[in-house]
This record gives structure tokens, sequence and C-alpha cells, in this order.
């Protein structure tokens, strides 16, 4: 599927449908009004428009140089180099941790975090691990019963003034939900993540969509102890963004955990962890598409 | 009496089972609708422990037709009329609502509660059943000496005796009486006579403030019973700005005109008064509630208050933007998420100082101080890495690791092989000895704890996991060593 392409910036087809005047508006106009919406949305709530990932590779793909405050983003656990379903999500948990925190550090208050336990078999997310990002303190954890439950206790925290960032933690992804909370982020300001164990068909209208997939950590050689966590991020889906020559960008990025800061593989040292092998639904062409 | 003699005497005898326990339920929903005349209501004690007890014989005071209830209307008979008018006229109702729903039954009042008790079963005229202010002495004087709620022993001891009549007790000489028969009999008779307190424990502790709203017509409809919500409310609010207090929880009660009641109540994290927040809540509520075939009467009560510590109410100026509690409205949020997801489920996170890596994080409620800010960051700084997610129950995998203290070089779980190209470890963490075990025993001295050695170990699919060996290896029957290993988190 081109998710970056001009008809990325229309709206939905169902608003179009809704309101013809919205379709005979030059596609240049309704950006420039989009955008100061969204300021405007922004400023009410006091915070900036974007926050930046701190990468600057990936930032210059981004609106505003960074991740839209008041909109969804959607961030999902991808297939495993080798093409297995992956194992679990603990990449994309991290993945999500880093942005919570960019947000969470931006803007003061609570963070809600969502989620629906899987029954027996539930791993909840690992507050020491996860300060590393943020303070677990600020964190109100909601756990509920059903998807509808979850989508609706986002939604009041979107509506809150006092919370810096929602956080749910789904299986499955309901367009119309998506459609609430991509409306409800807009109008508070405050930014929605979605987190998915895995993947599924893209449906929602979040302004980007990520998938994560952990890869091969680079060991000292010599050594095979475990090395600083490595990601592989691909975008797929942004919005409002520059269109970028790829397909479906992709980088590989490394979370030092020493110096707390997440930063793209250069090529160079990404193969050198050893050849990347391409197989099944992860597209063919992928290493050389690194950017760096 | 046997059954088999009363066949005897009676052969077509219908019989049925006792059933204490639904006799107990039964009293309890009349109970519970006796709250519309006062929240002190209690259970006649006599009766409910015999019905605990599971004992089939019946006392005076037991269930199965002799049970009892027990109302402190102090300060309530106002509301139907003034003076002694106005206890007449709560007797006569509560009679009459109750015959109304075919319960035989006759209530006395009295100044105690035991003169009330003996006159309510053994009063011979109608007109004795209401006994005037200290007037019980004269109103108990005839009454059998079973009304002073005796031990069977004692009373048998007193007919024979010929002590029938609770007045022939009055002019006993106390010392004797009390060395003969034991406290009993002196305790009743003060208690009957008001000489000596006694307290009725309600069945709900009554709430501190309250109030009611009767309807001449009863009511069905979810709005109007939504209106009538919002005007006790008002008038709840009141009350507490005066006394200084905001709620922290809050019931209604319908109470519906075949008899039964319906409540529920909301909770808030701190105390609340603010009449269109606490609205809100109840509007998430109102729908549970079930009118049934009306509702003639609503009570509103705050069972639990606390001192507000809020600022001032906001003055009616719509240019001064109020700056009321909880300015960001994080706890408002909470409390909505709560009332509909559960407490349980609207949690803070809390570090706890421990080895054992699922002891560490602990959930608490929201009214809970939160942490420190860093005291996270500290926690996890004194620890080695640790996953993202950890699992709530390490789950048993299969493992083929070299002896004795490899990393493994496979893994199997959930029916996948996971072949580990890197590893670190391991981490030893020892169980807490100074903790008792999970039975309650202590671990005897000189015992090693348990330990276990955990390995972060990275898959050749780039997966990172948090494995480790329960305890060291021991040598099976097959003369193998063995170990078990469990899957502990997942990794970013």
């Amino acid at each position: 599927m081109p998710v970056i392409s001009p008809n990325a910036f229309a709206p939905p087809v169902a608003s179009v449908a809704a309101n013809d005047l919205a379709a005979a508006v030059p596609l240049g106009l309704r950006e420039k009004v989009r955008r100061l919406e969204r300021a405007h949305s922004a400023q009410r709530s006091g915070r900036a428009a974007s926050v930046p990932l701190g990468m600057p590779a990936i930032d210059a793909l981004l609106p505003e140089g960074g991740l839209l405050t008041g909109a969804l983003h959607e961030i999902e656990a991808g297939p495993a180099p080798s093409g297995r379903v992956a194992s679990h999500d603990g990449a994309a948990l991290g993945f999500a941790g880093h942005i919570v925190g960019r947000f969470a550090q931006q803007a003061g208050g609570t963070i809600l975090w969502c989620r629906r336990p899987t029954g027996t078999f539930d791993a909840p997310p690992y507050a020491p691990t996860l300060s590393a990002w943020f303070d677990p303190a600020r964190v109100l954890m909601v756990t509920a019963r059903r998807d509808e439950d979850l989508f609706w206790a986002m939604e009041e925290g979107l509506r809150c003034p006092g919370i810096a960032v929602v956080l749910g933690e789904t299986r499955a992804a309901d367009p119309t939900a998506g459609r609430r909370l991509s409306l409800a982020a807009e109008k508070s300001g405050t930014p929605a993540l979605l987190l998915r164990a895995q993947p599924a068909p893209p449906q929602s209208v979040c302004a980007t969509r990520w998938r994560i997939a952990s890869a091969p950590s680079h060991s000292t050689p010599g050594l095979n102890d475990v090395g600083a966590a490595r990601w592989r991020l691909e975008l797929r889906r942004n919005r409002f963004g520059t269109p970028s020559a790829a397909e479906i960008p992709s980088w590989l990025v490394e979370w030092n955990d020493e110096t707390h800061c997440l930063s793209v593989v250069p090529q160079a040292l990404g193969r050198s962890s050893g050849p990347y092998q391409s197989e099944l639904d992860w597209p063919e062409s992928d290493a050389t598409r690194l950017v760096g | 009496m046997r059954l088999a003699d009363a066949r005897a005497l009676l052969p077509d005898l219908v019989t049925t089972a006792g059933e204490p326990q639904a006799d107990r339920r039964l009293i309890e929903t009349i109970a519970n609708w006796c709250d519309r005349y006062t929240p002190w209501v209690a259970i006649d004690p006599l009766g409910s422990a015999i019905a605990e007890e599971g004992t089939e014989t019946c006392s005076a005071g037991g269930f199965g037709g002799d049970a009892g209830l027990l109302l402190d209307v102090t300060g309530c008979t106002h509301l139907f009329g003034t003076g002694e008018a106005g206890e007449r006229a709560l007797l006569a109702d509560l009679t009459q609502r109750l015959s109304r729903h075919d319960f035989s039954c006759r209530a006395a009042m009295a100044d105690t509660a035991g003169a009330a008790w003996a006159l309510a079963r053994f009063a011979e005229r109608q007109a004795d059943l209401f006994c005037p202010r200290h007037g019980q002495r004269a109103a108990l004087a005839t009454l059998p000496v079973e009304g002073l709620r005796l031990d069977a022993p004692i009373l048998e001891t007193f007919l024979k005796l010929g002590l029938r009549r609770i007045g022939d007790l009055y002019p006993m000489p106390r010392a004797p009486l009390a060395r003969r028969f034991g406290d009993q009999p002196l305790t009743r008779l003060d208690q009957a006579l008001g000489t000596l307190a006694e307290p009725i424990e309600p069945r709900r502790p009554p709430p501190a403030f309250r109030t009611r709203l009767a309807f001449a017509e009863p009511i069905g409809r979810p709005e109007d019973i939504a209106a009538a919500t919002s005007r006790l409310l008002a008038a709840l609010c009141r009350q507490f700005e005066q006394a200084g207090v905001g709620a922290r929880k809050l019931e209604i009660a319908l109470y519906r005109v075949d008899g039964s009641v319906d409540r529920t109540s909301i909770g808030t994290s701190r105390p609340n008064r603010d009449n269109p927040k606490l609205m809100k809540l109840f509007e998430e509520k109102l729908g549970e509630l079930d009118a049934g075939f009306g509702v003639e009467l609503m009570i509103l009560g705050a069972p639990e208050v606390e001192v507000w510590s809020g600022t001032q109410d906001a003055l009616p100026d719509q240019n001064a933007p109020a700056v009321p509690v909880g300015v960001d409205g994080t706890i408002d949020l909470a409390d909505r998420l709560a009332l509909r997801l559960g407490t349980e489920n609207v949690v803070r996170l809390l570090p706890r100082d421990s080895h054992l890596p699922e002891r560490v994080q602990v959930t608490a409620p929201i009214e809970a101080k939160p942490a420190a800010a860093g005291a996270w960051r500290r926690v996890a700084s004194l620890k080695g890495a640790r996953p993202t997610r950890l699992l709530q129950r390490p789950e048993p995998v299969d493992v083929m690791a070299p002896v004795p203290d490899d990393p493994p070089r496979h893994f199997s779980w959930r029916q996948h092989k996971h072949r580990i190209v890197r590893a670190e470890g391991p981490e030893r963490i020892a169980d807490e000895w100074w903790r008792p075990r999970p039975d309650g025993s202590r671990p005897p001295a000189g015992e090693v704890p348990l330990v276990r050695d955990y390995y972060r170990v990275e898959d050749d699919d780039g997966g990172r996991f948090w494995l480790f060996r329960d305890g060291a290896y021991k040598v099976a029957a097959n003369g193998q060593p063995t170990a078990r290993w469990f899957l502990h988190g997942f990794c970013a």
C-alpha cells in the first residue's frame, strides 16, 4: 500500500462524503488550515505543536520536525527478521516508552497508561525498566476488561487537561475508535498512542504508524554478550509529513542504556553486526534503503 | 415436641422443612425496608445468634415466626407529627405498611429496647403496645417473666419459684437474686426499665449526612430519578459546606412501592462536595438502578466523609476563573475511570525495596501518595538489566544448557524453539530469607535459601528474553543433572 502519497493528505473518504465543501477547497489551502488548527489546539493546551524524536534522520520526514502533539500515533510489533511472528513486543514497548518519555518531558502531568490484560499469561510493563524513559511515578495505570472500556478510558484521558500523554495497549484496531481518538487528540492537543503486540490491517486514521521489530544486537567482537538493544523501525504511515524516497522508510536504531538516547545506526555499522537476511514479508530491498 | 409425636396427634399435619437462611434473608429485606424510618435498624441479636448457629429450636426472638427488629427512632418521629402523636403515627404507619405487604407483625414502642421487645411479644391489649414516656415500669409489671429475654434454665427456675410476672421481681432484694442467678436477670431488668443503657448496634453504620425525598406519587422514569438525585445532592452539598467536610462515599437508596430497596454508591478519591462533579459520577451509576414498579422514597446518604481540605468555593463571578483543588482534573478523571472500571483497575505504581523482580513493582490506589520523583530511577539503577515486560507468573521452558553455570543454547517456549546466539549472566538473585514462605512457614536456620540465576539472552531472530534457572542443578533418578528453567520477561 502506498502510504506516502498525495492521497495521504486528503481527509478520509467518510468525511469527504459528509462534507462536499471540503472536497472543493484546494489541497494546499486545506493543508494550511489544518496546520493552523493544529497550532491552535497545541497553543491552547500550552504545548509545542510537535515533539522531535531526537533522531534528525527520522525527524526530517515528520511534520513540524517531530511527532505531532495533538494526534494519534500507532506503534505495532512487526514480524521478526526471519519472518516469524514476533514472540513478544518488548521492542515495541521500548519504542513506545521512548515516545511517551519525549511527550512527558515536554508537558508536565500524568501519563495515562491503559491496558487490557491477556489472561494468565499477562506480562505487564515493568516500571523499573521504563524509568529509563519517563518517571513511572507519573503513570496512572488503568486496566480494562473490554476494548470499549479501554477506548472510553483513553478518550476521557484525552479530554482531561492534566494528562500529558495517553497510551493504550490493545490487540484489535477499531477504525471508529481510532477516528474518535484522533479527533479527541486533535481537539485537546494531548497526544494519543496505541500500542499493539501484533500488526493489524491498516484501518485507522492515525498521524503516524510505526512498526518495530527487535534486531540482532551488536556485541563486542570475540564475546557473545548481549549488546545495546537494536530495533528495526519502519514508518508505515506518515500522514502530514514529507514523502520519503523509499516506499516505507526504515531504519535500524540502537538504544543506549547508559546515555539514555536512541540513535540511528549508520548503514555500515548496521551491516557489520551481521548480514541482514530478508525473507517472507520483510521488504526485499530493505537493506539498501537504510537511511543514516 | 417431636415431629412423630405431632403426627400421632394430628395425622394430616402439613409439614415443610425449616429454612433458617431464607428466613434470615427475608428479615434482612424487611430491615432494609425499615431504613425508611430510621438509619438505626438492628436485627434482634437474640434471633440472629440462633439462626447463625444453625440450631432449629426456636425460642422467643428466634426466626421462623418470632423474628424481631429493633428500630431506634429517636429524632425521627417529627416527620410524622409532633411529640407523642408523631410517635404513635410512626408506629401505626409501620404496622399498616407491613400488613399491606402481607406480613403479620406486632410493633411496640417504648423508651427502652427491652421494654419494647417484651411489649411486642407479650402485651395482651392493642392499646398497651404504645408505652408512653417513662411508663415502662408500669407497663412491664403485668407481663410474663419470659419478656425479660432470659436464658432457658433461669426462666425455668423462676417459674418453679412462682415468679411469673416481671412485676414479681420488682420487690425482690437485688443482692440475693444476683448471687442465686448471676448477673443476667438484673441486667435485663435494668435494661428494660431504662436504668442501664442498652445500645443498639445498627446493621449498617448510619451516615452522618443524609437527605430524603418522598414522593406523593411513585416515580419510575430514569429522568425523574436523575432529577430527584440532583435535588438530593444539592441539599447534601449544602450540609457538607456547613459542616466543612467533603464526601468520600455517597450512597443512594431507592425505596420501591413493592417494599424492596435498591442501592448504589459512588466513591471519590478525595473529599468532594462539588455538586456537578458528584452528579456526573452518579450519572454513570443511575443506569444500574431499577425503579421496579415505582419509587416512593429516595434517601441519599454519605457514609464516608472527610474534612474538606480544598479551597474556598468559587464566588459566582463569571469573570474570575474558579481554581478548585486538583486543577488539572486528574483526580476527577481517576474517579470517573474507577467508577466504571473498578477501583482496583485504576492504580498508581509504587516501587518496593526488594531483590525479587516480581516484588519490586506494587500497585496502590489513586489516593496513595505517589512515589517521589526519581525513586524509580534509583530502584532501577541498583539492579542489572531488566526486561520491559515481566510475566506475572514465570513460564516454564524446555532448555538445553551445558552444566553447571552456562547460559542455555536453546529454549522452547510455546512450541517455538529459540536458538540462543548471545547471552549475558548469570545474575544471581537469592530468595529473601527474612520473609515467610508462601505457606507461612519460615525457612529453618542454616538452610541455603533458594536462588535464581538470571540470564539475558538473544535468539537468532534478535528477540531478547530474560530467563532464569530455579536453584542449582540436582542429580535426577537417571543420573543426569537437571534443573528447572523459566522465562520471566521480555527485553527491549
